[in-house]
């Protein structure tokens, strides 16, 4: 589902009328580029998220990739348009009938207890429920706190209509997000899969893949991004883009504009001279070499590749 | 019905119980803790389990010998069973109807717990906390 208010039922409180007096307009985030560098790691994601959290503000915090609902200081809730939401989630391998989930929303939307009504009426276990939209909500809030965000809003008094189901802090929602762009980082230190199409590269798989990553390889077809890939699957986008980092680590997916890029020689040779793709290609590779502190096979691997299309 | 806190709790009912936790082994979050943990971190255990408990999923030796039934995106392995000279672990996966990746993870005293019922009531509780 999107991010707002439910289609026809529960428009969002008009609550207490929306304070100017949150900045609107600054919102520095943390950019990654510099954590890379071992750094260390700054402990505050979101200066604003952190001053709603001391005040025990409730309301919605918008970024440009998601929105979090705070309920007196503690996050209950996020959505972010990268990553599946929990309707998806929940119907598309059927633990819940796409008739089930909507008739909840229109019995329970209006009180904002979608939740509550799920696990009542006996559609869904009380510990799927948690396990799902807390998945749910770190996911989408790793996205929503993305590094790349720019100015956020905070309307206060605005509820969600799914209604309590496992509150969170501020404090481990941002924890978890920069525990998770390192683990990103560690397994492949280029984030270009993160957001553009992707393609499979001529290397055969040579190796047997684990189900979960063959189940994401089988929808690479050079138009999906991690974000369609997702949907398709119904998982939660953080799951898909651990895949596809590994699977770009060894050297089987990567971006569909890089590919290009490294073909222009062969195709449309003499016109453009060749040097400055080599020298693109050959600054890659170093670029690759140099960004990884411990160099693995996967590495040594692109970087051969990269050698050979020189 | 039961949610993640009861789940936990039940857990830390069973005879030399010292810590109890649902994590996820894609990302390394801990979902819900519950009691001590073995460095006093439940955060950096939970990550250190779900690297564990990835390969075991993962990996082709520790799935039956019929093959890799992977029927829902769910892992073949049922539980995973760590000792050391004072305390056990038990990794038991959660067989969930939407996509997941999820285990609970018991640390278990090694001269008050019962190894042997601990695996049977781990099985039974993440069967009762995802079907209620």
């Amino acid at each position: 589902m999107e991010a707002g208010p439910l289609p026809g039922v529960g428009r969002p409180d008009p609550g207490p009328p929306v304070d100017p007096a949150v900045d609107p307009s600054v919102d520095p985030s943390v950019h990654l580029a510099g954590a890379d560098r071992s750094a260390p790691v700054p402990p505050v994601l979101s200066p604003m998220l952190s001053r709603l959290a001391e005040e025990r503000a409730t309301g919605v915090l918008t970024r440009d990739r998601g929105v979090l609902y705070l309920v007196e200081g503690q996050v209950v809730h996020a959505e972010s348009p990268a990553t599946p939401g929990l309707d998806i989630l929940l119907t598309s391998r059927g633990a819940l009938g796409s008739d089930g989930w909507w008739e909840a929303v229109s019995e329970a939307g209006a009180e904002r207890r979608v939740g509550r009504f799920l696990v009542d009426s006996g559609r869904l276990a009380a510990g799927a429920l948690e396990l799902c939209h807390l998945g749910a909500l770190y996911d989408a809030a790793f996205f929503t706190l993305g590094a790349s965000s720019g100015p956020a809003r905070f309307r206060y008094g605005v509820a969600h209509w799914i209604g309590p189901v496992r509150p969170v802090t501020v404090g481990a929602v941002e924890r978890e997000t920069l525990r998770r762009r390192a683990l990103l980082h560690r397994i492949w230190p280029d984030p270009d899969t993160d957001t553009a199409e992707l393609v499979r590269t001529a290397r055969a798989v040579d190796v047997v893949l684990p189900p979960r990553q063959r189940t994401v390889l089988d929808q690479v077809d050079g138009e999906r991004t991690v974000s369609d890939i997702s949907r398709v699957l119904g998982r939660p986008g953080f799951h898909t883009l651990v895949d596809v980092r590994r699977l770009a680590a060894a050297g089987i997916v990567t971006t569909r504009a890089r590919t290009v890029e490294c073909r222009a020689p062969e195709t449309t040779a003499p016109p453009m001279s060749p040097a400055p793709s080599v020298s693109t290609v050959t600054a890659q590779a170093a670029q690759a070499a140099q960004a990884s502190a411990d160099p693995d096979v996967a590495l040594l691997r692109r970087l051969r590749d990269a050698l050979e299309a020189l | 019905m039961p949610g993640i806190d009861e789940c936990l709790l039940e857990a830390m009912r069973l005879p030399g119980a010292r810590g109890a936790s649902v994590v996820d082994w894609t990302s390394g979050l801990a979902l819900g803790t519950v009691g001590d943990s073995p460095n006093g971190d439940h955060e950096a255990t939970a990550a250190e389990a779900a690297e564990l408990a990835r390969l075991a999923a993962e990996h082709k030796a520790f799935a039956p010998e019929e093959g890799a039934d992977w029927s829902g995106g769910q892992p073949p392995v049922e539980d995973l069973i760590i000792s050391n000279r004072d305390s056990y672990h038990v990794l038991r996966f959660v067989r969930t109807t939407f996509d997941s990746s999820v285990f609970l993870h018991l640390w278990l005293g090694r001269s008050d717990g019962n190894l042997a019922l601990a695996r049977i009531r781990l099985g039974e509780m993440a069967e009762r906390l995802v079907v209620g």
